[in-house]
């Protein structure tokens, strides 16, 4: 049997370069079919990846301490305790990179141009220049420094709102934990501008220290603690193990999908979309092989008749066909995938809003505004699988060619000359 | 003749064709004994059922009632998978167009059926050398069969048909596509392999020359034997 596998791998093989356009035709759609799946899926993880790093970074991290009950409302008076021993912990811990300690403060900020509802965020700026992207983005004044009093960086919106610029004030009217109404002055130190009206419009960082005075917190207490971890994909787990040798009173540690929940539901559905597109995708490129795989097949019944005749099995006909089709797949799916993978090399870099046209700033997803620049990420379990999927997907054609080879009859066929 | 060799005995044979609308009686009680060493030819006109005739013989179909005995085994008891092993180790087919595999080459071709047999490489090339070389296909071993003329493909089914040593082979209008030359080169090759290497063959034809070769000439007529002579010239 193994020689004759040999035989009839050598038979099929060379079957199918008996009519090469042919064959090119259908193996182009194969690595077309696979390719272009692979191509939008390096992109679109590419740029979630970028999405979910970025507003993490500039967030709450990609795995949050924080209240139990702050999730439900980010109120002034949920905070979390003994976090300089926590965050300490985490330090030292090897999948985390690092953490960002944060106070936010819901409140209203006035000017005499009049009043806009803003979120202070506290934050150690030396820690920050290192996390977010946000410092990087000034472009009027500087970022903050360490132990900056009543100095905060605003939006680009906000301050044309405001109608302040930088050394200006503005007054912040807040409640403090005890629930008390405060009222602190801040001034201007710079301008950013990120792209994304939420928090072009609304956001405010300061240095951590005034926001914890203003706040009435200790320098224990944090309104979150933020986690940069090395893989933000994989922390179900991790999450758990904080959260048993961590976590203190009634703090929670949280993954990104469930403090963005918005983010997260997007991408599941981009995700959706994708794999929809996909399978019409191996609609069509089973459709243009069809007919061609089924008439490879039929227009040499002749010959499988003359073999059946000395004396081949039927099984040996039907795996000759089959191996045909896994030919194809073996040609054509890594060469899609290559194709798929050298095209989202080939744009990286490129800002899609050159390539497309169009503004930033309508590109947002759950509120936040995204890196226009393409950045592909190349997962290899992800182009694996798709490659996966179109091979076996292209199996399908021989289904009905060894149904019919199998019915042949030797003598009609033979006498048919 | 000896009936101690007796091959294939045919009893009675009846082959109906139905297609729905039309019954076509192509062979209408056929008795028939093929010996080991028989160079025998069917003869009659077209229609007269000799390829039907073959092809039962071959369990390449089976008759509508009768029996066919081969070497001993009754072919109506045998499974289509059964006859299939019949024909790869016990018969050779001869085709008017030569059915060579287009994508193997002449060697390839003619080593097709040994390599269904399983034999072992170095027998397998030792046979069809020996073969090629009795039958001046030496050189020939790595073309396709596009690139051989039709004598020469004829000549590589031919050795395809006889590497395996079969008990029977069976040649169905083998000289239709050739001219009359080639014919008479193709005939005489079987002829000394039938001598040589005592392989039985039975012809289907209505070419006078394969007549002039055969030592039996059986005569079909509606589906029946109309005469069995043997032809004095040949024995
Ligand atoms: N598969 C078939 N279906 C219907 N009729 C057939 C079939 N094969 C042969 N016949 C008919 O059977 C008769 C004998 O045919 P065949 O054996 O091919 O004759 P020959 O080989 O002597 O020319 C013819 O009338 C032919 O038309
Ligand atoms: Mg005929």
């Amino acid at each position: 049997m193994r020689s004759n596998l040999l035989l009839i791998s050598k038979i099929g093989w060379r079957s199918i370069w008996r009519n090469k356009r042919r064959t090119l035709i259908s193996l182009f759609s194969i690595v077309i079919g696979t390719g272009i799946p692979i191509f939008f899926v390096c992109i679109a993880w590419g740029f979630y990846a970028g999405l979910i790093d970025d507003v993490a970074r500039l967030m709450s991290g990609h795995i949050t301490y924080e209240h139990v009950e702050y999730r439900n409302s980010p109120s002034n008076d949920l905070w979390v305790d003994d976090i300089q021993k926590i965050d300490q912990t985490l330090n030292n811990n090897s999948e985390i990179l690092t953490t960002k300690q944060i106070v936010n403060l819901q409140g209203v900020a006035h000017t005499a141009k009049g009043s806009v509802g803003i979120s202070l965020m506290g934050v150690e700026p030396e820690k920050e220049i290192t996390i977010s992207f946000l410092p990087e983005n000034i472009i009027e004044g500087k970022y903050l420094s360490k132990g900056d009093e009543r100095w905060v960086v605003v939006g680009q919106k906000l301050a044309k709102n405001l109608n302040i610029d930088i050394g200006k004030k503005f007054v912040f009217t807040t409640n403090n934990v005890d629930g008390e109404l405060t009222e602190e002055l801040f001034r201007v130190k710079g301008v950013f501008k990120t792209g994304s009206k939420e928090i072009d419009g609304h956001f405010v960082q300061s240095d951590i220290g005034i926001a914890r005075k203003v706040a009435g917190l200790s320098n224990d207490d944090v309104s979150q603690l933020g986690i940069i971890v090395k893989n933000p994909d994989n922390h179900e787990n991790f999450i758990k193990d904080l959260q048993k040798s961590v976590a203190k009173n009634s703090g929670v540690f949280l993954s990104w999908q469930k403090i963005m929940p918005d983010v997260a539901t997007t991408i599941r559905m981009d995700r959706t979309a994708i794999s929809s597109f996909m399978i019409m995708l191996v609609v069509i490129v089973l459709f243009t092989m069809f007919s061609t795989i089924l008439m490879s097949a039929l227009e040499r019944k002749r010959e499988f008749a003359s073999l059946l005749a000395l004396g081949a099995q039927q099984i040996e006909l039907k795996i000759q066909i089959f191996l045909e089709t896994i030919f194809f797949g073996l040609i054509a799916c890594p060469l899609g995938a290559l194709l798929g993978i050298s095209l989202a090399k080939w744009v990286e870099g490129y800002d899609m809003m050159d390539m497309f046209g169009g503004k930033a700033e309508d590109m947002t997803v759950g509120g936040f505004g995204m890196d226009t620049i393409i950045t592909p990420l190349f997962s290899l379990p992800l182009i694996l699988q798709i490659s996966i999927f179109f091979f076996f997907a292209v199996q399908l054609l021989s289904i009905l060619p060894i149904y019919l080879i199998s019915r042949i009859s030797i003598t009609d066929e033979l006498r048919s000359a | 003749m000896n009936t101690n060799n007796e091959i294939v005995s045919l009893t009675n044979i009846i082959k109906n064709y139905d297609n729905g609308k039309v019954i076509t009686k192509a062979l209408q009680g056929i008795d028939l004994k093929i010996y080991q060493g028989d160079f025998s030819v069917m003869m009659g006109p077209s229609g007269c059922g000799k390829s039907t005739l073959l092809n039962i013989i071959g369990a390449l179909d089976r008759a509508t009632s009768g029996s066919v005995i081969f070497n001993g085994k009754d072919f109506n008891s045998l499974t289509n998978k059964e006859l299939s092993i019949i024909r790869r180790n016990q018969i050779g087919f001869v085709f008017q167009n030569y059915n060579l595999l287009p994508v193997l080459t002449a060697y390839e071709n003619a080593e097709y059926v040994l390599m269904l047999q399983n034999i072992p490489l170095s027998q397998r090339k030792e046979k069809v050398m020996n073969l090629f070389k009795e039958m001046e296909l030496e050189g020939l071993e790595n073309r396709l069969p596009r690139e051989l003329s039709g004598g020469q493909q004829q000549r590589v089914a031919i050795a395809r048909a006889v590497v395996t040593n079969p008990l029977l082979v069976l040649a169905d209008e083998i000289t239709a596509n050739v001219d009359s030359k080639t014919a008479q080169s193709l005939l005489m090759l079987m002829e000394k392999l039938n001598k040589n290497n005592n392989i039985t063959f039975l012809f289907s034809t209505h070419d006078p020359i394969v007549k002039k070769f055969a030592r039996k000439v059986i005569l079909l007529k509606d589906g029946r034997i109309d005469k069995e002579e043997l032809s004095s010239e040949n024995i």
